[in-house]
């Protein structure tokens, strides 16, 4: 993979997460930002959770174990599993 | 699986602790009265003070509510509790709904599952094949959303797909093998979650009930009509139905021709407006949420364009 691909990749990817996290938390476009923590929006309780592990496995491929999945504290934290797993950002 | 014991009539007869009491649905009193000899009452207020089994018969709002009152009023009361039709499963299951306005209210509470439920098969005879349809409706619902739950595991998926393959020799005409199907259902979700069909149902029932007091709306109902457009989302999205299908070797084809001759084309037309107007609050609907895919603001589409049909 060269490296504009990845570049490529990792933006596609960002817009996607973007558009998804705004699906699960039931956000307005406007309100997401990638640096948003946990306790800053309503509907991320434990149902929350839930749907963003099955988003994120729709999307990505990857399935959060429940320990990594609880732990998520904020979108940052989400990329950086994600990055962990090979996934580009 | 549930400890809850099963009890037949005649050990219900054997083993209720006297003294009993009865509480029965209007619509099957006389015939409870035929078949059990204990003293009936209308409403849980009136029970004696000394009275040790509660035996409870009824549809799912009799049986929650009795839920409820038990458990928040008499706790050391026995309940027995008798489905007079199929569906809910509110007999085997420790979630009672009651309502609050036109909201539905979800309790889960441990105490909420009846000691034993009873089964008297005669309940069946005479049943209108409509309402038995509505309940297998609900039942098949409990089934799916339960299996594919993303909150259950292997042993989930594996006791949906044995309890869905019993399902489809019952056929979906009145029969008493459906009290057992349907608490079996019930039980199976409640070591798991429901989905998109019961968010639906719930966020739908009561402003369709206002819309037209006399369509015969109801949660049952819904499930019915909404099962295969919402198992044909999640198929489009995932592949979960489709390995769970491969993997316990359950025929996908009768299930799906199962739950497409639930499918209501009538009921689907007049909900669909309302399914609409409401898209947002079903999202937000907790059921929604634990759906085995996720439920997205442009899935509303499927519904519209309807490409299950």
């Amino acid at each position: 993979m060269t490296e504009s691909q990845t570049a490529a990749g990792a933006s596609d990817n960002r817009e996607r997460l973007a558009d998804l996290l705004i699906d699960v938390f039931l956000l307005e476009p406007d309100e997401f930002r990638f640096d948003l923590k946990r306790e800053e929006i309503e509907t991320w309780d434990s149902l929350g959770v839930v749907a963003m592990a099955v988003g994120v496995q729709e999307t990505f491929g990857y399935h959060f174990t429940p320990e990594e999945a609880m732990g998520i504290g904020g979108v940052a934290d989400i990329i950086h599993l994600l990055t962990d797993k090979g996934i580009a950002f | 699986m549930s400890d809850q014991p099963r009890w037949s009539g005649a050990e219900l007869l054997a083993k209720a602790s006297a003294p009993v009491a009865v509480i029965a649905d209007p619509a099957v009193a006389d015939r409870i009265a035929d078949l059990l000899p204990w003293p009936a009452y209308d409403h849980f207020d009136d029970l004696p003070d000394d009275v040790a089994t509660l035996v409870a018969v009824g549809g799912g709002v009799l049986l929650d509510a009795l839920k409820i009152a038990r458990l928040d009023r008499r706790p050391t009361l026995r309940l027995v509790a008798v489905a007079s039709l199929w569906g809910s499963g509110a007999e085997a299951s420790p979630v009672a709904l009651s309502l609050d306005g036109e909201r539905k209210v979800v309790r889960m509470e441990p105490g909420l599952l009846p000691d034993a439920r009873a089964v008297l098969p005669t309940l069946a005879d005479g049943l209108p094949a409509r309402l038995a349809r509505f309940g297998c409706g609900d039942a098949w619902s409990h089934a799916l959303e339960g299996a594919l739950s993303p909150l259950g595991d292997e042993s989930v998926a594996a006791d949906g797909a044995a309890l869905m393959a019993d399902m489809l020799t019952a056929g979906l005409t009145p029969s008493p093998q459906w009290f057992d199907l349907s608490a079996r259902a019930c039980a199976l979700q409640a070591r798991a979650s429901v989905g998109l069909v019961h968010g639906i149902a719930h966020t739908l029932e009561g402003p369709l009930r206002a819309d037209e007091p006399n369509f015969g709306w109801g949660h049952a109902r819904l499930c019915a009509t909404f099962c295969w457009p919402v198992l044909h989302l999640n198929a489009h999205i995932n592949d979960k139905w489709a390995r769970l299908a491969q993997t316990h070797r359950l025929d996908r084809a009768a299930v799906e021709a199962t739950l497409l001759a639930l499918f209501e084309p009538a009921a689907y037309d007049r909900a669909l407006p309302r399914l609409e107007t409401l898209w947002t609050r079903v999202l937000r609907d907790p059921l929604s949420r634990t759906n085995s895919a996720l439920v997205r603001r442009g899935h509303l589409a499927h519904f519209v364009d309807r490409p299950f049909l």
